[in-house]
């Protein structure tokens, strides 16, 4: 579904050095416990052998996916992609907490708050964006690492870096039909990959790689069973109601039965 | 039994005679519970808006987003209501308990051997098959009714259960809110799928017509109940003679009474 505006992140991972300020500004900005974060970066560790040696950072937030799986499972609609800015929100008034959002998730963004028993998310700080400003994460990166933005515009700080980029990745996943698009644009990722031999470049490491989403028992079982079952319950009384209705009207009424 | 050779004045007279059949308790939870319904039902249906479940048409979400101005006060509205209808129902059973759910439960929904037997036949004369058949006598409520009965008292608990799980969402683990969405929803359908045949019998169905005025006066007449539960009937008939025998022996132990009455003889 195209929307007025196209919110993404660019995510130069060469500047990323794991400073991990991003997350703190985001924790202050939209008061996120402290055993939570709503974004991280992945520390994928040493590789490689010396000399020839690598050491990425990546960080990862909500990629407000253009079909996000996520939104497909909310029961309520209390998690939805908005129509103006097409960012994945959440209703936190709506929210039950109870978690099917968080495991249909293919990148394992979203957190259950049990403290207020919602689910919480990056929402790119659209009390920020409001007003002009950058999300947290962004305004506070000191290697200009983050950027954000929307890719409507060809003018815009994103558009402008995805057009100079030398190589851009997307963690996209394609399976049985689930296709969320997401937008979180990397830039130089496989570069740091090929530092370690020419066979891996192009290769995005395992780990950040996008997983299957996961369908709680509860709601296969509603939609599989529960659903199909009393839907042919309810066809069946309606149609033994429908039935005698129709007999009624074409016989008449009788008065008494005798 | 038989009509057939019932003489036309008592007829007459047991279409005229009213016996009560439900109290004004009753009638009351029933009426409220009705009414609790039909703003539970369409807003509930309307909450649902998972496209993978895909029951909700978009313009009934979007319609009821709307009256109520957002998703968050749709379901404020739901539980809202849903609060109302779970304190007066407990109110009403707990505070009648001895009263009116006791003798309602052990005298009224208690199923017995004709109540087997009639729903092995009922359901084959409704298809068309052993017409000659005669029905067993029913009671108060006949076996299908007892059966819904069952199926709304253990619904009703689901849905009450269910319900506040959902509202109180920091008390309790994920895992209890993700079951508790099916079960709530479940155990609407299951009432709703039988609602359609008890509307329709209750409301509609010429045979049934005194049963629903009953649900406003309370009252049937004789020959209904004759027709249709005859084993209540008896037992009101019982009831009477008893009531008869007691007033007769009263009127002759008393010699006060006795003497008024032949006085002005």
């Amino acid at each position: 579904m195209p929307t007025k505006n196209h919110y993404a992140f660019v995510i130069d991972v060469a500047r990323c050095i794991d400073c991990r300020a991003c997350l703190v500004a985001c924790s202050v900005e939209n008061n996120v416990p402290m055993d939570h974060t709503r974004i991280w970066v992945h520390d994928q560790q040493v590789q490689g052998e010396w000399p020839t040696l690598s050491h990425t950072f990546v960080p990862y937030n909500c990629m407000h996916c253009d079909t996000p799986p996520c939104t497909e499972v909310c029961v309520s609609g209390a998690t939805y992609k908005d129509a103006v800015s097409g960012l994945v929100l959440v209703d936190q008034e709506a929210c039950i907490g109870c978690g099917y959002c968080v495991e249909a998730c293919p990148y394992g963004v979203r957190y259950i708050d049990q403290r207020r028993g919602v689910v919480d998310k990056c929402n790119a700080c659209v009390q920020r964006l409001e007003v002009g400003l950058q999300p947290a994460c962004v305004a506070t990166c000191v290697g200009k690492a983050r950027m954000f933005g929307d890719l409507n515009d060809p003018n815009s700080e994103v558009s402008v870096a995805l057009r100079n980029a030398k190589t851009v990745t997307r963690l996209d996943y394609e399976k049985a039909g689930i296709d969320p698009d997401p937008n979180i644009y990397y830039l130089n990722l496989v570069e740091t990959q090929s530092i370690l031999s020419s066979d891996t470049f192009g290769q995005v490491p395992q780990a950040i790689l996008p997983r299957d989403p996961h369908y709680t028992i509860a709601e296969e079982g509603w939609k599989k069973v529960a659903i199909p079952l009393l839907a042919a319950a309810m066809g069946a009384t309606f149609l033994v109601q429908a039935f005698f209705f129709t007999k009624q009207l074409l016989e008449g009424e009788k008065e008494f039965e005798e | 039994m038989s009509h057939k050779n019932i003489p036309l004045p008592e007829r007459q007279r047991l279409r005229q005679k009213m016996l009560k059949k439900h109290n004004l308790a009753n009638i009351l939870t029933h009426w409220f519970n009705v009414g609790s319904w039909l703003l539970l039902l369409p807003t509930g249906i309307a909450i649902i808006s998972s496209p993978r479940l895909g029951i909700t048409p978009i313009w009934w979400q979007e319609a009821f987003r709307n009256i109520f101005g957002s998703d968050a006060n749709l379901i404020r509205f739901h539980y809202t209501i849903g609060f109302i209808w779970i304190f007066v129902i407990l109110f009403n059973v707990l505070v009648g308990f001895r009263k009116y759910f006791l003798p309602f439960a052990s005298h009224r929904m208690l199923l017995d051997r004709d109540d087997i037997q009639w729903m092995m036949t009922k359901p084959l004369q409704m298809m068309g098959f052993m017409k000659g058949k005669e029905l067993p006598p029913q009671d108060a409520y006949n076996a299908g009714q007892k059966i819904y009965s069952y199926f709304v008292v253990i619904c009703t608990i689901g849905i009450m259960v269910s319900g506040p799980v959902m509202v109180f969402k920091s008390l309790f683990p994920p895992i209890v809110k993700q079951i508790a969405q099916p079960i709530h929803f479940i155990s609407v359908f299951v009432i709703v799928a039988w609602l359609f045949i008890h509307v329709y019998m209750g409301a509609i169905f010429p045979e049934e017509k005194e049963a629903f005025f009953s649900m406003f006066s309370g009252k049937v007449s004789a020959w209904y109940a004759r027709a249709h539960h005859e084993k209540w009937y008896n037992e009101k008939l019982k009831e009477e003679v008893e009531w008869e025998d007691r007033v007769q022996q009263e009127l002759l132990e008393s010699p006060h009474l006795t003497e008024e009455s032949s006085g002005p003889d």
